[in-house]
């Protein structure tokens, strides 16, 4: 960041989106013709530069990796604040729209889609941060098959152990439970719940818990995932929103619930989708999952490493990579999760 | 420096995180007890959980330490602001920081970022409070909750109106284009976190490390202590005046032992405002305890046998001694056989003199620009410079490691 960039700089194009604190606009480098998006911070002259800019801004800058979206620049004019991020040709949600059956995706293209999200969790979790809002419209895709994370507006650092921190983060159906029940030290384990309601919603098109309150969200969750206990759930009690007449499930299979997860692909799922934060596997971990072995490597990692094999990690081929690329075409339509 | 209290400064620091016991009825208390219990299994679970993380987080964050680490030598060039005025700027922040019940990381995170920006930018003397605001917001948005983070009309109510209010909005956004946005600086108690996890350290040491971590702020020698350090050496000396045993951890570095020596000798004379602090229960009332460990020991400087010579470098180069420095080394120290450095009672207008005299005696470093004495006034009293307090001799040694 060089800070001597202008607005002329770019060219503005269409919007692609728009969010509660910014609109997101395509964008061209002038100069150099590359695609860009440009996210708009609109700058309140009473409050001045909104939390939501200082921690994005300041985290994005200590993010740098592939599976994150890249933060080019920050261009500050008199009232407002541009962000000039790398483009991406859509957002997951968008993707499932208009290129799943009915929004459920191939299966190959889940595992790609799992690992690079885990790759990018991993990474922010290593770096100390939090994202606290994944969910299908802030995972940002482009046409090389790259998945991305995107919109680190309510991401923030967390110290060890953790700091009390607000209890109202990510969207309800990606909400983890102890979020939901009260927690205020969550962990990096927040993050895992929500990329397991990810991974489902990927095969089924739908999201697996579609709560409409945080009573309703709860209650969801343990019709599937059984009806915690103080002797399931050490410690349960103690939690805020602690209801002594929840209604008890029993804990569903998961398989049976979602059929077109394989074997191992439902092992992953029920250890990430785990009720206690400290049972929940970690993205570390979860990336060695032996359902990553026939792990299908988009071209542009196969780019980056071209002394090595087309398929360095798959050992059970199912596509060429030329094919896999296509899958994943370019998209058209607003969709803003920078 | 303007400064107005709407409240008494009494009510400052009443208002602590933690709700009041009383007047809160039974049912709200029995929450509370609840709430803090689910913290404490949650912390720890957390903890191990996080476990696997920490040696990447460790590694990013000591990578972080380094970028944002601010450079006192530079600072001493500013041509406007002086170390003089730091205390009563600090002061401000402290109470302001106080006043709207922020995190403790922000009032670290608040210092950090007045000082980098003083190291990037000249600041004249009428902005410095503005630059300290502005650090102040950005700080709190950066890691507090959205309601807590102070409206810039308070602030500006705090600063007597001094400043237009757009000049606070101007301000946060040359600091952070002046850091390059880049806020992420790990803060010295999530250091002492760690270790007083990890050592399973009192909490009453915790609040006194933390006490002595904020009586470092006011000086100079500290601005470019790195955190993790000055989190090692904190906990040192808080467990040498509880009495507490020592933890030889092994991994003990000069730059500790020199970081140690140099807080031993700026213990006396804290700020007022950061004692009153931590004399609240809520603290376990550490600054009180600070100053009963001090008189016991200028007691027995008074009564021992007559004091070595003040303060030989070649203490510097015995780390075992300096090491327990805070237990007998007091007594040697130039000033507590002249008697002036009783527990913590701001001094008064003679007593700077008597200062003033006593730092006639040295040769002041170059590098550290003479500044004038402090006016006393009403409100806020003289503070020890810290190059009179130390004695060269003291800061010669340290000066020079510690500019990175």
């Amino acid at each position: 960041m060089d800070g001597k960039r202008q607005q002329s700089s770019f060219q503005q194009l269409e919007k692609l989106g728009e969010g509660t604190y910014a609109t997101v606009f395509k964008g061209r480098n002038r100069e150099t013709g590359e695609l860009v998006a440009l996210k708009e911070i609109h700058l309140d002259s009473e409050e001045g530069t909104p939390s939501t800019a200082i921690r994005e801004i300041s985290l994005m800058k200590e993010l740098k990796h592939e599976n994150i979206v890249a933060l080019h620049d920050v261009i500050h004019t008199e009232n407002k604040l541009m962000l000039v991020f790398e483009f991406m040709d859509g957002d997951l949600k968008k993707y499932m729209d208009t290129h799943g059956d009915r929004g459920a995706l191939k299966p190959h293209v889940i595992k790609s889609f799992m690992y690079q999200l885990l790759k990018g969790i991993d990474f922010c979790h290593k770096n100390r941060v939090l994202h606290r809002d994944l969910k299908p419209q802030n995972l940002l895709i482009n046409s090389k098959g790259s998945l991305k994370l995107g919109d680190f507006g309510l991401a923030r650092a967390f110290g060890i152990p953790v700091n009390t921190f607000s209890n109202e983060v990510v969207t309800l159906w990606y909400r983890a439970p102890d979020v939901l029940l009260g927690s205020r030290t969550y962990n990096t384990s927040i993050d895992i719940w929500s990329a397991g309601c990810i991974m489902a919603e990927m095969y089924t098109g739908r999201p697996l818990f579609p709560g409409t309150t945080n009573e309703d969200q709860i209650v969801r969750i343990f019709r599937i995932m059984g009806t915690p206990t103080a002797n399931t759930w050490p410690g349960l009690t103690q939690f805020p929103e602690y209801k002594t007449n929840w209604q008890m499930y029993a804990t569903q299979n998961l398989s049976s619930i979602l059929p077109q997860i394989d074997q191992l692909g439902i092992d992953l799922l029920s250890r990430m989708l785990q009720l206690r934060p400290e049972l929940r596997i970690s993205a570390h971990d979860a990336l060695k999952h032996p359902w990553f072995r026939d792990l299908l490597v988009p071209q542009q990692q196969a780019q980056q490493a071209p002394h090595l094999s087309q398929q360095p990690i798959m050992q059970q081929p199912q596509q060429q990579h030329g094919g896999y690329q296509q899958t994943v075409p370019s998209q058209q339509g607003p969709y803003g999760g920078y | 420096m303007a400064y107005s209290s709407q409240r008494s400064d009494e009510t400052f620091f009443v208002e602590s995180d933690e709700p009041s016991h009383r007047g809160m009825n039974k049912l709200a208390a029995a929450r509370m007890i609840a709430r803090n219990k689910q913290e404490m299994i949650a912390n720890e679970l957390s903890r191990l959980a996080c476990d696997e993380y920490l040696e990447d987080i460790m590694q990013h964050v000591r990578h972080m330490e380094d970028e944002t680490l601010p450079d006192a030598n530079l600072i001493d060039m500013q041509r406007e602001i002086q170390w003089f005025m730091r205390p009563y700027l600090i002061d401000f922040l402290l109470e302001a920081h106080a006043a709207f019940s922020l995190l403790p990381e922000t009032l670290f995170l608040t210092v950090n970022l007045l000082d980098r920006y003083c190291s990037k930018r000249v600041v004249y003397k009428q902005h410095y409070q503005l630059v300290g605001c502005a650090a102040l917001l950005i700080a709190a948005k950066y890691g507090d909750k959205k309601d807590r983070v102070p409206q810039i009309n308070e602030l500006n109510g705090m600063c007597c109106g001094l400043y237009d209010a757009g000049m606070f909005t101007q301000m946060e956004m040359h600091v952070l284009n002046t850091l390059e946005w880049s806020i992420g600086h790990p803060t010295v108690d999530l250091f002492t976190q760690l270790i007083v996890a990890e050592e399973r350290d009192s909490t009453e040491v915790e609040h006194m490390a933390a006490y002595i971590c904020e009586i470092a702020l006011y000086h100079r020698e500290f601005v470019s202590t790195k955190p993790s350090v000055m989190a090692r050496a904190s906990l040192a000396l808080a467990r040498a005046i509880l009495g507490k045993p020592e933890i030889n951890d092994g991994g003990w570095e000069h730059d500790e032992n020199l970081t140690l020596l140099a807080l031993s000798h700026q213990l006396h004379q804290p700020s007022v405002t950061l004692s009153r602090k931590y004399s609240q229960p809520y603290y376990s009332r550490v600054s009180g305890k600070l100053a009963d460990f001090l008189a016991q020991q200028a007691a027995i400087a008074r009564c021992g046998p007559p004091p070595s010579p003040p303060c030989e470098p070649a203490t510097i180069s015995k780390p075992l001694d300096v090491y327990s420095t805070p237990h007998k080394g007091l007594g040697n120290m130039p000033g507590v056989a002249d008697g002036y450095m009783t527990p913590p009672i701001t001094p008064d207008g003679t007593c700077f003199g008597h200062n003033n005299a006593v730092m006639k005696d040295y040769q002041v470093p170059p590098r550290c620009p003479v500044t004038p004495t402090p006016q006393p006034n009403n409100h806020i009293s003289a503070y020890p410079q810290h190059h009179v307090v130390t004695g060269p001799s003291y800061f010669e040694g340290s000066s020079s490691h510690m500019a990175y």
